[in-house]
């Protein structure tokens, strides 16, 4: 059998889809004619996005700045620009999902956990191959700091994010919950990027990574709490 | 109705006219019904869930963008709909679980032809897959509208419509050759 022709039994099949009770359809527009008024569209994406990725930038250096600007000043300029740029790309990548998964019927590029996943291992493959202190000193002390003050930071992003987005609507809250975690770890990633002189490898896979990995993780549960609760 | 003017109807029910909402709940119903009925909720729970499609959209009409295409917002919030609902009865316990019964056209009731009835040709199909045949093939909507409304990339739709085609091929022969089988011995 051919693809025309099952195309063909479809074709047949499908026809007219039979009516719908007009008592329902009554019913449907009798529940809606209270609150019919006028609504104001979304945004356009752009705009969204720009928004996020403001936020996200704001955040990250107004840490920074409160904290000192100490790991970027120890950078060479490959360095700088290898891991920005890197950082810059998963940062648009994150705010663009995030605005695609609030739009119901938006196109989707890559799922969140494929921009978590695939946007972590290719900052450990910068970092791996930018920095090469191996030592391990004071190695959960000074990491636990850091990976607090980069979470500290993703709250407020989170927040921000919410209120931004809040007129939209996600129909997969965990996908939505999982990348704007991500987004929010992010700035934080960029705050220790900006701030953290420590550039022992490990240090800095571990730990600074961490904040995009838990962040993104702790949102993606935060939604599936929220879902649950209905 | 084109899809252009159920576009315009929906920026008209976004300006707050009743008509408009009236007209473009008309229009959909039928397919959205359709959509839930192959989807194996029962003929009841799918007019709820076409009641409850609309109270959605409804109230994130606003998140409906002028000028992108109508089919796959509506199906994308009608497909969160229906998993909400599998989600709430799941937890109640009560769900009852038809997929798996519904493994073979051959077996559907009453000798129903599957040539004849979409419900019961597509109901061989995994639910992911009928899912996307019910948008393209029944809806006629395009891969890309698809992928949108599924929150999938172009190629997993293809490839799930190239899986059910697969499926469909090898079940039709199936229930061909039992039926010239029944008619050679009669």
């Amino acid at each position: 059998m051919t693809d025309k022709e099952i195309d063909a039994i479809l074709a047949k099949a499908a026809n007219t889809p039979p009516p719908v009770d007009s008592a329902l359809i009554g019913r449907v527009t009798d529940l809606i004619r209270g609150s019919i008024k006028p609504v104001r569209p979304l945004p356009a994406d752009s705009v969204l996005i720009a928004a996020l990725i403001v936020i996200c930038g704001a955040v990250a250096v107004a840490g920074a700045a409160h904290l000192g600007f100490f790991g970027i000043r120890r950078m060479s300029v490959v360095e700088i620009v290898l891991i920005f740029a890197a950082l810059a790309v998963f940062v648009w990548l994150a705010a663009t999902e995030l605005v695609n998964e609030m739009i119901p019927g938006s196109r989707h590029r890559a799922n969140p956990a494929a921009i978590l996943g695939g946007g972590t291992l290719a900052l450990i493959a910068i970092f791996g191959m930018l920095f090469r202190d191996y030592q391990t000193t004071d190695f959960v002390r000074s990491g636990l700091a850091c990976l607090g003050a980069g979470l500290m930071h993703a709250v407020p992003v989170a927040l921000a994010s919410w209120l931004l987005l809040r007129r939209g609507f996600a129909v997969n809250p965990i996908a939505a919950g999982m990348v704007a975690g991500t987004l929010s770890g992010l700035a934080g990633l960029i705050m220790l990027e900006l701030h953290c002189p420590n550039f022992e490898v490990l240090h800095v896979v571990v730990w600074h990574t961490a904040v995009v990995l838990l962040s993104g993780g702790a949102g993606a549960l935060l939604a599936r709490g929220i879902r649950a609760r209905g | 109705m084109a899809e252009r003017d159920l576009e315009r109807l929906m920026a008209c029910y976004q300006r707050g006219d009743l008509s408009a909402a009236t007209m473009l709940i008309r229009e959909l119903s039928p397919q959205l019904r359709r959509f839930f009925v192959i989807q194996l909720s029962s003929r009841r729970d799918a007019d709820d869930l076409l009641q409850e499609t609309w109270l959605r959209i409804h109230d994130v009409r606003h998140t409906y963008r002028p000028g992108e295409p109508l089919l796959p917002w509506v199906y994308a919030i009608a497909r969160h709909v229906r998993i909400d609902h599998y989600r709430k009865q799941r937890r109640k316990g009560a769900r009852e679980e038809h997929v798996q019964d519904i493994g073979q056209i051959a077996a559907a009731p009453h000798g129903a032809h599957p040539e004849d009835d979409l419900e019961v040709l597509l109901a061989a199909l995994p639910e992911s897959q009928r899912e996307v045949i019910q948008m393209l093939k029944v809806s006629g909507m395009s891969i890309e509208e698809v992928a949108r409304a599924t929150s999938s990339s172009i190629g997993s739709v293809k490839q799930k419509a190239h899986r059910a085609y697969n499926r469909l091929r090898e079940c039709l022969g199936t229930a061909a050759s039992r039926k010239s089988g029944k008619g050679g011995a009669s």
